[in-house]
This record gives C-alpha cells, structure tokens and sequence, in this order.
C-alpha cells in the first residue's frame, strides 16, 4: 500500500510559508507608508518653518531698508558732480551711531542671531547699556 | 609618484612663486585631510578659508558630477539655468542688485574698481582714487594689487595703476581726511585676513559709510574671505553698523570650484553696461551648481548659529592656553596672538607634524579657518595639538 505523499503538510507548510511572507510584505509596505508620512511631515514642517523665516527675513529687510535708506532716496540725484555736494547737505541721522547700531541689530536679526548674541553686540560696539529699546523695535517685546 | 617625485618635477616645471609644506595631499573629508602615506590631518585652514563646508562635501560633489555629465560650458553669450539662479541667490541674500560673476577674488574686486571708476567718472571726476587700508590684501592682478600696498611697493612689479590710496589701518580721522571729490570708493576688508585676522573698528566703518555718504564715493566691502559664513553671518556687513554698496565674493562661495562674484545695491546695479566688462568663463554652470549647493547648505540659521558658537567655543579654549595672548576675529575666523618669544612659523611647522593645518600670516600670528562644519571633538582635539605644540616652544 503505497502511503500517501505528505502533500498536505507540504501545502500547509508552503501556504504558512506564504502567508508569512505576505505578512512581512504587508509589515513592510506598512512601515514604509508610515515613514513616507513622517518624511512627509517632517519635509511639510522643515518648508514651513523655511517659509516663516523668509517672511522674517524679508520684514527684517524692509526695516533694514527704512533705517539704512537706498543712496538715491538719500542723494538725489545720485550720480551727481561731486562739487554740487557740500558737506553740509550730508544725510543727518540715518547713518550716525545710534542709527548705525540699529541699522547693525537689524542686519544681525536678519542673519539669525539671537536676542542676546545682538545685546551682547550693541553693549560691546557701542555701550548701550539698556538694549531692551533697539531689540524690542525689532524682534517686539520679550515674552 | 611619491612626494620627492613631485619635488623634483615642481623644481623643473612649476614657477617658483609659492613656498610649499612638503606634504602631498591625495583626499579630503569633512575636517579631514590625508597624505600620500596615510597620515590623517585636522585642516584648520580649509585651503585659505575655500572649503568651508568641508573636503568632498557630497552635495557639491553631487551637484558638479551631475552638471559635468550634462552641460559644463557655453560662454557668456548664452544663457544657463545655474549662473542666473545663483546671481538671485547672491542678490537676494545681501545687497538686492546685480551680480558681476568672475573666476576668483581679485577679479571681483577688478570688478568693483570698474564700477567705482565708472560711477565716479558719471559724477563728473577725472581722476578718480580709491582708499583702501594699509596692510589690506585685495588681490593679486594689477587693479587690486594697487589697492594692496604692502605688494604695491614692491618695485620689480612697478608701475601700479594710478589713483589708490592706503590709510593707516582702523584710523576714522585718517580716513575721514583721506575720503574727497575725487574718492571714487573706499575699499574695505571687514576683517583684514592675509594680514593676520584684524577686525575694523565701529567707528572706523561709520567713519568710511558717512565719509562715502557725503562725498557721494561707494563702500566696497571685500568678503572674499569674511563672507559665506565664515564670521557666522552669511555676509560679515551683517554684524557690522553699515551696509556696502558693493561687495566681493569668492574663495568659499564655490565650495573648492573656482568662482569669484561682485554684487551691487540696486542703486549701483546700472553702473556696468554691455561692453564694460567681461570673462570668458565666470558664471559657468559647473562652478554655479556648486555655489548653489554651497549657499543651500551655509546660508542655513542652526549652521550660522553653530559658527558663532564653536568659533567662541575654539576662542575661549585657545585664550586659556600657555602662550596665547590675543585672539581675534569672529566666529570662525581667528588670528591667535601668540605671547613674545613664540615663533609662530616654527608652532605652524610643528602643528603641520603633529597632523594640524594653520597658516602663519604674520610673524607671532596663527590662522585658523576650519570648516565651517567642524565638529566639538575636532575644535578639542586641534586646541590640544595647539597647546602640546606650544610647550614645547615655549620661550627658556
């Protein structure tokens, strides 16, 4: 009597073996869409906070622009004959020390250094005791 | 080849105008430098402040190996994608004009000097000069040569070009008495580098911005080496009280690629015009894609802000050695004044054997331009190798 060819378990033991392998593949695919969801994320979060450093950035120029005023709304017109400039009609104020200090903490927001990296500066360049009032007009009150 | 090979091919063929280590480099990572034996460096000088974002950074590696495989050079009369973005990039990260793109940092600055002879020549001057610093490095071709004055002096490469001028350094009275009708542009190095790392005062920039303001002359800004975050700020201007009206870019800007740019402000940006100027290879696409990549990963706030906080870090450890008197500079961009006594080229040499890359700009100067990119456990271990190597030349 010929015994019957183990077959079934063959099957069974094929079928576990596929079954486990669909179910790494389902663990993989899953692991994969909850990586690409992170990255996602992450990538969504990294552009945002690109995006509001670049509104920053950019408001922090403008104010730049207002303390340090483009040369031709300052001299008009600018590529005049040196002659017709007396020393007199010289920019007031704009370019003087406390401007220069806020014209300095202003580039030095604008290029990411924090609130006490630019006291320390305007203290150290310019001993300004109290920098609480150039800070403030440009990065607003501390919290 | 080994190196005495090179030696004696260099003694042959190569012009004798540079002193070199006798150290064959043959590939660079990060902070790291190894010679044909094997040794490992620690690079402090990152090739003259060039490799700020480390040897073989693989974005710029990346970005140039794709640009070569594509398109590598077409000349000036056409247009390419990389040079245009790169001149926004540069525009509007500094200044918002426009950007002159050249091969290194003395042509940026030929550059400038045309601008600023043009604009002065608009304003009605005939003999227009520049002012520049005493001890200031501008460059090596004749224009910034001539606004160089300890190369200017030199009789054998006589005559210079006519209207330079140099002031003692970090003087404002001088200045202000130097700057006239015929001041076409003061030219300034933030911080002097070749000369041994020496910032401008305040007061001097204020001095050179109002004497310019009222004589109608520009402020140049030479950041060749101060600028693409080597002070912590993308552009050194940007923790200084005043804003140029032009400034030059180069050495770092293309992460080992040689490019050199000159930005204007919009006011100046009209100055040049078709004809004025030009260069057969400057903004090409294969120096411009590596830029890019260099500005995407320096012009970066957490980056800038680890600049100004390992070049502290490296400052406070090297004031507390032996030996060390002054430290200047800002962030990592150092000059270490050692005490009287010490020979600075002999610590340089000694620190080259030790495995550690300085320059010595100056006699009792060390230089120190790491990448922008180092890390805590290599400022450590180049301030030991500094201190081992200043006790044992410490003065008897």
């Amino acid at each position: 009597m010929s015994k019957r060819p183990s077959e079934p378990r063959a099957l069974t033991s094929g079928t576990a073996e596929r079954l486990a392998a669909i179910v790494e593949a389902a663990e993989q695919a899953a692991a994969k869409v909850i990586d690409d969801a992170e990255e996602q994320a992450r990538r969504q979060l990294s552009e945002a906070s690109a995006r509001a450093d670049r509104i920053v950035a950019e408001r922090l120029r403008v104010l730049a622009d207002e303390l340090d005023p483009p040369a031709s709304s300052q001299r008009e017109p600018h590529l005049r004959p040196v002659s017709a400039v007396p020393q007199s009609e010289a920019p007031a104020g704009p370019r003087s020390g406390s401007a220069g200090a806020r014209l300095l903490a202003t580039q030095m927001a604008v290029s990411g250094s924090s609130r006490e990296e630019i006291a320390e500066r305007l203290r150290r360049g310019f001993d300004i005791a109290d920098t609480s009032e150039i800070l403030d007009a440009i990065l607003g009150p501390e919290e | 080849m080994n190196l005495t090979d090179l030696q004696a091919l260099e003694q042959r063929y190569l012009m004798r105008t540079y002193k070199r280590a006798p150290v064959e480099f043959v590939r660079g990572e990060g902070a790291l430098l190894w010679d044909g034996e094997g040794k490992e460096y620690l690079d402090f000088l990152g090739g003259i402040s060039v490799c700020s974002v480390g040897h073989c950074n693989p974005d710029v590696v990346e970005a140039v190996r794709e640009q070569a495989g594509r398109l590598m050079h077409t000349s000036n009369l056409f247009y390419t994608e990389p040079m245009v973005r790169l001149a926004e990039r540069l525009s509007e990260s500094s200044l918002g004009g426009r950007v002159f793109f050249s091969n290194s940092g003395t042509e940026a600055n030929e550059c400038a000097i045309k601008i600023a002879r043009k604009h002065a020549h608009r304003r009605g001057i005939s003999a227009p000069e520049i002012i520049s610093f005493e001890r200031d490095f501008h460059g090596r071709t004749y224009g910034s040569l001539s606004a160089t004055p300890a190369l200017a002096a030199n009789p054998d490469m006589a005559p210079m070009l006519p209207g330079f001028r140099a002031v003692p350094f970090d003087d404002p009275e001088a200045l202000r008495a130097a700057v006239g009708e015929s001041t076409a542009a003061v030219l300034i190095e933030p911080i002097q580098g070749e000369a041994g790392i020496y910032p401008l005062g305040d007061e001097t920039l204020l001095a050179a911005r109002q004497a310019c303001d009222e004589s109608g002359a520009l402020l140049v800004f030479d950041e060749i080496q101060t600028g693409i975050g080597r002070t912590g700020s993308l552009w050194a201007y940007e923790q200084t009280p005043v804003r140029p009206d032009l400034l030059t870019s180069a050495k770092a800007l293309g992460g080992g690629m040689p490019i050199g740019a000159c930005v204007t402000s919009p006011e100046t940006s009209e100055v040049l015009e078709p004809g004025d100027h030009g260069s057969t290879f400057a903004g090409g696409p294969l120096a411009s894609v590596a830029a890019l990549a260099v500005l995407e990963i320096v012009d970066d706030a957490a980056l800038l802000r680890g600049v100004r906080e390992q070049g502290a870090k490296l400052r406070d450890a090297l004031l507390a050695l032996d030996g060390v008197g002054t430290v200047r500079g800002r962030g990592l961009m150092l000059g270490v004044g050692l005490d009287e006594g010490f020979e600075a080229a002999a610590v340089g040499a000694d620190l080259l054997e030790r495995g550690l890359i300085v320059n010595v700009p100056e006699p009792g100067t060390l230089r120190l331009l790491p990448p922008l990119t180092v890390d805590s456990d290599q400022i450590e271990r180049a301030v030991a190798t500094i201190a081992a190597a200043l006790l044992s030349y410490a003065p008897q």
